[in-house]
């Protein structure tokens, strides 16, 4: 347990130091970005005045360094500034839209998983048939369908045609529904791949052999054997596509206005808001690498050959 | 589509239940919906589809025309305009401006209530406009408000506006939502501060109800407004970025209206019976600015072969599909001070002829830089300006980059600034000539303005200080006149078109208009008999 204790503090500080380095660059990347802030803001009808004011309201007349310090400060004492464009505090703005970026990717996690591991199970159990060959189609089209594409044309069969569900929005739960589906798509198509090809290394395993041999059920030597030694890498798969799915799913989010951090995001850079965009990739950066120690730990809980000493 | 599919949406059920497939997810994250920002069962909502989330819903702050657009329900300004561009009353009943200009007097309607119960007043009105003009706050359309000197409540209903020196597009200018009036007594409520409103307490005919950041706006009918009632109980404006989600939402019957519907689906939405498009005048501009100060563009007639060059009506034509009218003046119709001028008609040959006498050889190598999505069909159109240039024997290059990249590089001071032909758009937001000649008045040049042309010409210049001062409306309209010849005749742009304003809404409902500034007018819409 003394052991777990000091591998968890020794992350926590390593991601401490990642989350410095990545304020640091993504405060650096901003600043070499064509475009100034304050004309953007000020907008076209602004007075030369008035886009000085803005400038130095937002510190963008000091020298970097004053800049990147100032920035750090208030880093540390947990505040991320207020946004350039709307004036409101950051931490406000990003937890307005962080529910609904959670929500969307719990539902698509919950549905790639649900739908992906059974579907690569399947796959392997009856490799090179019929069956799998049409699995193996369909993952090939879920990973190369343009999330936009598909987004539009379920729009069209099934708000537009079928008048089944909202074609876009986020007031009620079916409108859930269209946008967690698109979404949906590429990671399970992962899922099912991952699980099939790992699943096909296990099956091949001589304990697999024993166990049928044994006479124990098809069944559970499949989950039981089969699939729970076949789950870590599927597991890296799943950890890594729902870091990437609370990175927020731009184009999903615009296709169905769905009210995420993603497309805060986008907004907040072509407005070139700089404190915006500082605080939504520190909050990924940290949800990412949190979601990565997490998926470490339930390493060890699957595989009892996975501890930290 | 058949019209009798088509249902009533308001007051039908919404489509989340029957029918669709149970998903596991979907019930599991139900809970967590907010169930108030539906609209209450049994009263007639009216939804609009808008594309951009609004930065902010302080009228002060207010840099968008769709933020603006839907604060005009909440708040009200002095001064509104009608269809026509034509200035009307709304808060103020009358107003005088004395004889030497200087100043303007505005008699406030009386027993109008802000939705926070107080009364509107000349000290109300006078807080507000000082606001705006504070230097500590952000107020990104000032400019138009500096020539007030000082704001006096004469008596409860009686303001006295002083000026620095005439300005006779003050009163236009006072229709533009900036100076729209919150109720003072909202500050330190409702999370409004003096810096930052951000649930506008107005006197219009909505309240505002509330607002889920990126998603929607919800308002509600205000029952003791002092004019005309709307008919529908609440409005909830829907922010869908997609244009083409949008559209379906209006299809689907999912949104009573939308604006800007992908323009390359106009013809087919013209022929769908169950929508309605108006492609409402408008009072954007579209242009090629010229940088006049750089060779070989230094010289009037090569300006004018670029303008004889573009056959104007056939991008209007393809690729506009109809929703831009051309230019025939530096400025929009719907403006005060417009008079009509003339056409360059596409001429290849005399464009040609006009460059071989200017000595620009075949093969000139030009840059047209063009904005991707800001315009309607802006970054196709300027493939299609590149060719016709091509034609009379430009090489051109068409480059696009994002605007806030766009903006930095056709804003340097002319000693940096490498642009030779860039698209532009020019909105009024209030429709007097003057917002206009911005573009061509030399004190605007950048990084002080936009006139990114840096077009000088001294006459031009005396006509658009003098008829800011001048009183005479007559007298003001033949400046502008004559300003306008004059620029014509320079061509420091290729003057294009003016871009309309797509609204489509549902055949089921009516008395959708708009207002000539790029704002759709909903506010009395009804069911179709």
């Amino acid at each position: 347990m003394a052991g777990l204790l000091r591998y968890l503090v020794q992350r926590l500080v390593g991601l401490a130091v990642s989350l410095g380095l990545v304020a640091l660059v993504v405060f650096l990347l901003l600043r070499t970005l064509p475009g100034d802030p304050a004309r953007v803001i000020a907008g076209v009808f602004a007075t030369e005045e008035d886009v000085r004011r803005i400038r130095s309201q937002l510190h963008l007349d000091r020298p970097l360094p004053v800049q990147f310090g100032l920035f750090a400060l208030q880093l540390l004492r947990g505040d991320l500034g207020v946004s350039a464009r709307t004036s409101e505090p950051v931490v406000r703005e990003i937890a307005s839209r962080f529910p609904a970026t959670v929500k969307l990717a719990i539902a698509s996690m919950l549905l790639a998983a649900s739908v992906g591991i059974p579907l690569g199970v399947l796959a392997a159990t009856r490799a090179r048939s019929p069956l799998d060959l049409g699995i193996s189609t369909f993952v090939l089209f879920g990973i190369s369908m343009p999330v936009y594409w598909l987004g539009i044309l379920l729009i069209f069969v099934f708000a537009v045609q079928l008048r089944w569900l909202p074609a876009a929005g986020a007031d009620r739960p079916a409108s859930l529904v269209l946008p967690a589906v698109t979404l949906a798509l590429l990671s399970l198509a992962l899922i099912t791949r991952m699980t099939r090809s790992s699943m096909l290394e296990v099956l091949r395993q001589d304990y697999i052999r024993t166990a049928r041999a044994k006479g124990l059920r098809p069944l559970h030597v499949l989950f039981r054997h089969g699939l729970q030694n076949a789950f870590l890498p599927v597991l890296t798969v799943l950890g890594l596509q729902f870091g990437e799915l609370l990175g927020g799913a731009v184009l999903t989010e615009t296709v169905f206005s769905w009210p995420g951090i993603g497309r805060l995001l986008v907004d907040s850079i072509l407005a070139r808001d700089y404190p915006v965009v500082q605080g939504i990739v520190l909050v990924f950066a940290a949800l990412f690498a949190l979601v990565n120690l997490l998926v470490d730990l339930l390493y060890g809980l699957v595989d009892p050959r996975v501890r930290m000493a | 589509m058949n019209l009798s599919r088509v249902p009533i949406p308001r007051f039908r059920r919404s489509p989340d239940a029957e029918g669709v497939p149970a998903l596991v997810v979907a019930v599991a994250v139900a809970a967590s919906f907010p169930r108030a920002q539906a609209a209450p069962a049994g009263l007639a909502t009216f939804r609009i589809a808008i594309g951009i989330d609004p930065d902010t819903l302080d009228p002060a702050q207010t840099t968008t025309t769709t933020a603006a657009n839907v604060l005009d329900y909440v708040v009200e300004t002095l001064v509104a305009l009608d269809q026509e561009g034509r200035t009307r009353p709304l808060l103020a009943e009358s107003w005088t401006t004395s004889t030497d200009g200087r100043t303007l007097t505005l008699r406030l309607r009386r027993n109008v209530r802000f939705h926070d119960g107080t009364l509107l007043t000349a000290q109300a009105v006078k807080w507000n406009l000082d606001r705006v003009l504070d230097p500590k706050m952000r107020v990104p359309i000032r400019s138009p408000y500096l020539a007030i000197s000082r704001v006096d409540a004469v008596d409860p209903y009686t303001v006295r506006i002083t000026l620095k020196e005439p300005a006779s597009y003050l009163v236009g200018a006072l229709t533009w939502t900036t100076v729209g009036i919150v109720s003072p007594n909202s500050v330190g409520k409702f999370g409004n501060t003096y810096e930052n409103i951000v649930h506008p307490i107005g006197t219009g005919p909505y309240v505002y109800g509330s607002r889920v950041r990126g998603e929607r706006i919800v308002l509600q009918r205000w029952p003791r407004y002092w004019g005309r009632k709307p008919f529908y109980d609440t409005v909830i404006v829907q922010v869908v970025p997609e244009a083409t989600s949008r559209e379906s939402l209006l299809l689907a019957g999912q949104a009573d209206m939308i604006i800007l519907p992908p323009a390359t689906d106009l013809p087919t939405l013209h022929q769908n019976p169950s929508v309605k498009v108006l492609l409402a005048r408008a009072d954007r501009t579209i242009f090629v600015a010229i940088n006049t100060q750089r060779p070989p563009f230094d010289r009037k007639p090569v300006r004018q072969a670029l303008n004889y060059a573009v056959n104007k009506n056939a991008i209007i034509r393809s690729i506009l599909f109809g929703a831009a009218d051309p230019l025939d003046a530096p400025m929009a119709p719907t403006l005060f001070g417009y008079c009509r001028i003339g056409a360059y008609p596409y001429d290849p040959s005399r464009a040609k002829r006009l460059l071989g006498e200017a000595g620009v050889v075949a093969g000139t190598e030009v840059e047209l830089m063009t904005p991707t999505g800001r315009y309607l069909q802006d970054f196709p159109a300027a493939q299609a300006i590149g060719g016709y240039l091509r034609e009379v024997g430009l090489r051109v290059s068409v480059r696009t980059t994002d605007w806030p990249t766009y903006l930095a590089t056709i804003t340097k001071p002319l000693r940096e600034n490498q642009t030779q032909l860039h698209i532009l758009g020019w909105a009024p937001a209030f429709l007097d000539a003057h917002q206009q000649m911005a573009q061509f008045w030399s004190t605007q040049w950048p990084p002080a303005g936009l006139a990114t042309s840096f077009y000088r010409n001294p006459r031009v210049d005396e006509l658009i200080e003098a008829a800011a001062r001048e009183v005479n409306p007559d007298r003001r309209k033949a400046m502008y006149c004559e300003a306008s010849k004059l620029i014509w005749e320079d061509a420091p742009w290729i003057f294009l078109w003016v871009q309309r304003f797509p609204i489509v809404h549902s055949a089921r409902v009516t008395n959708i208009s708009y207002l000539p500034n790029e704002k759709f007018y909903a506010v009395y819409a009804q069911p179709a008999q």
